[in-house]
């Protein structure tokens, strides 16, 4: 051990070097881990965010009956707590606790052969959705209540106008703060190190655990987040800026004089 | 066609509708004038019931709008409102604002409701407008468009809550003009309104109301020109000269 180590150079960047080409497979495997666990629980975390986000938006109307205001409540306290006791405990925390809670359950389902990969889907998948389910409420929230009153004037149900008028103006409108979670969630799923899933942290553990040269290995972690963090969030603005082109609901006449004099011709 | 009897709403200890009774008959072009407060908006939203109310009620073609027998999105589907704000989905070009609640509502093919939609822009003078993203058109286009977006449900009755309270004023005349010709193919419409002269022009009635009351109706002409009740002389004194 200490016989190989010493063939390490003993400046920074050559020491990196050296170590991110002799373990390459192993960083490889920790990023494809690590991307996989940030990709999924982002998307599964969004469906449970919607989902709770949509309970939480369901009016008490003045005029429901008793059994309804109580059950419409219960909802909002269930959906209300999720969102703060996951909000409100470290997702290390949370990760050991659903961890040896459903460990029987975890090694039933492994994915891709290994079941602490499941488990840390699961894990980061339910801590995601909390915080989503407050950026889904945000961007209903944010819309103009007129939204709604229009679909439900034209004859949608409730759930038509939800589905087809409102969610996908709230999903648009909250679209950085859900790649913003993505983000996060890259980083974050570092913290799945304490039920040994194989990700990006753990193979760098390993490696500096084998080389014993700690500083040279997590400087080559750090680099590999950074160029993952900052390339999806590049990518992401990219996306944003294609969205955003058409959208917003603001008066806009002033910025097009062509086509209000146009119009005025043909009126 | 629609029938109100006794109609009355609060909001909290807020009485809005005292005792409204009115009817609309078909064909009929209806204008609710009255002051801010009045509960003038109120009583349209509660037409298209937008919003509940406690007593009285609503019939519309002889059936109870809150009985439908399929619905009350399949009654709201038959009343057509237009809102001061516009509410055009923001996230749908022109011409899909006016096809959407034709395919999901009405289940119409997506040929079938753009054909309509494309007829029905035409005719409301946005034909050059049919792919344009909605924020980029004025508030005069946005309403025209709205007006569009409902009629393409092929309503029976149009409610229009201050059609033009939101518009720059150059911008009223072609909203009005939109509304004048929907009013001369004799549909039935109830219009809220702060455009007296444009009120007195396109109505067979007009409605007075203050303070959540009925407080005079009348052909335009008697009523704008020769009101009774002490109160609508005091509210068209301001119009009048």
């Amino acid at each position: 051990m200490i016989l190989l180590s010493s063939a390490i150079p003993n400046d920074l960047l050559g020491a990196a070097y050296y170590l991110a080409v002799k373990y390459a497979p192993l960083f490889l495997f920790g990023i494809r881990n690590t991307l996989i666990i940030a990709l999924t629980s982002t998307i599964i975390g969004l469906f449970l965010g919607l989902a709770v986000g949509l309970l939480k938006s369901i009016p008490v109307l003045p005029d429901d009956p008793t059994w309804k205001k109580f059950a419409i409540k219960l909802i909002h306290f269930v959906s209300s707590a999720y969102v703060e006791v996951f909000r409100g405990t470290p997702m290390m925390v949370q990760a050991i606790f659903i961890y040896y809670t459903f460990l029987n359950f975890f090694k039933l389902f492994p994915l891709l052969g290994s079941y602490k990969l499941t488990a840390g889907i699961v894990i980061v998948s339910i801590n995601t959705g909390a915080y989503m389910a407050e950026i889904i409420r945000a961007g209903i929230q944010s819309l103009d209540k007129g939204q709604n009153e229009a679909a439900r004037s034209i004859g949608m149900s409730n759930f038509q106008a939800m589905f087809y008028i409102i969610l996908p103006q709230a999903i648009k409108n909250a679209f950085p703060a859900i790649g913003n979670e993505f983000v996060v969630n890259i980083k974050d799923t570092s913290v799945l190190n304490v039920i040994g899933t194989t990700e990006l942290f753990f193979q760098a553990n390993t490696v500096a655990g084998t080389t014993f040269r700690f500083t040279d290995t997590f400087f080559v972690a750090a680099i590999l987040y950074f160029v993952l963090t900052y390339s999806t969030t590049r990518v992401l603005a990219i996306i944003e800026h294609r969205m955003q082109v058409p959208v917003s609901g603001g008066p806009s006449s002033s910025s097009t004089p062509g086509l209000i004099a146009h119009t005025e011709k043909q009126v | 066609m629609i029938n109100i009897q006794h109609l009355k709403k609060n909001f909290g200890q807020n009485e809005v509708l005292k005792d409204i009774s009115l009817t609309v008959n078909r064909g009929e072009v209806i204008s609710i004038i009255g002051s801010s407060g009045s509960g003038k908006s109120t009583l349209l939203r509660c037409i298209n019931l937008l919003e509940t109310y406690h007593d009285g009620t609503i019939t519309f073609e002889e059936t109870d709008i809150l009985k439908f027998p399929q619905g009350i999105n399949h009654y709201r589907a038959q009343v057509g409102m237009i809102f001061q704000s516009f509410n055009l989905f923001n996230h749908l070009s022109v011409l899909q604002n006016c096809v959407i609640g034709q395919v999901k509502v009405l289940k119409r093919t997506k040929a079938d409701a753009e054909a309509l939609a494309i007829k029905t822009l035409e005719t409301v003078g946005l034909k050059d407008f049919i792919q344009a993203s909605v924020s980029t058109l004025s508030g005069g286009q946005k309403q025209r468009v709205a007006i569009a977006r409902t009629l393409c449900m092929e309503p029976k009755v149009l409610l229009f809550d201050e059609p033009t309270s939101a518009l720059d004023p150059e911008m009223v005349g072609e909203v009005l003009q939109v509304i004048k010709s929907l009013a001369k193919e004799h549909r039935t419409m109830i219009i809220v309104t702060h455009e007296m002269s444009f009120a007195k022009e396109v109505s067979d009635r007009v409605i007075f109301m203050d303070q959540g009351f009925i407080c005079e109706e009348g052909k335009p002409e008697e009523l704008f020109l020769n009101p009774k009740e002490p109160r609508t002389q005091a509210f068209l004194s301001r119009f009048i000269q």
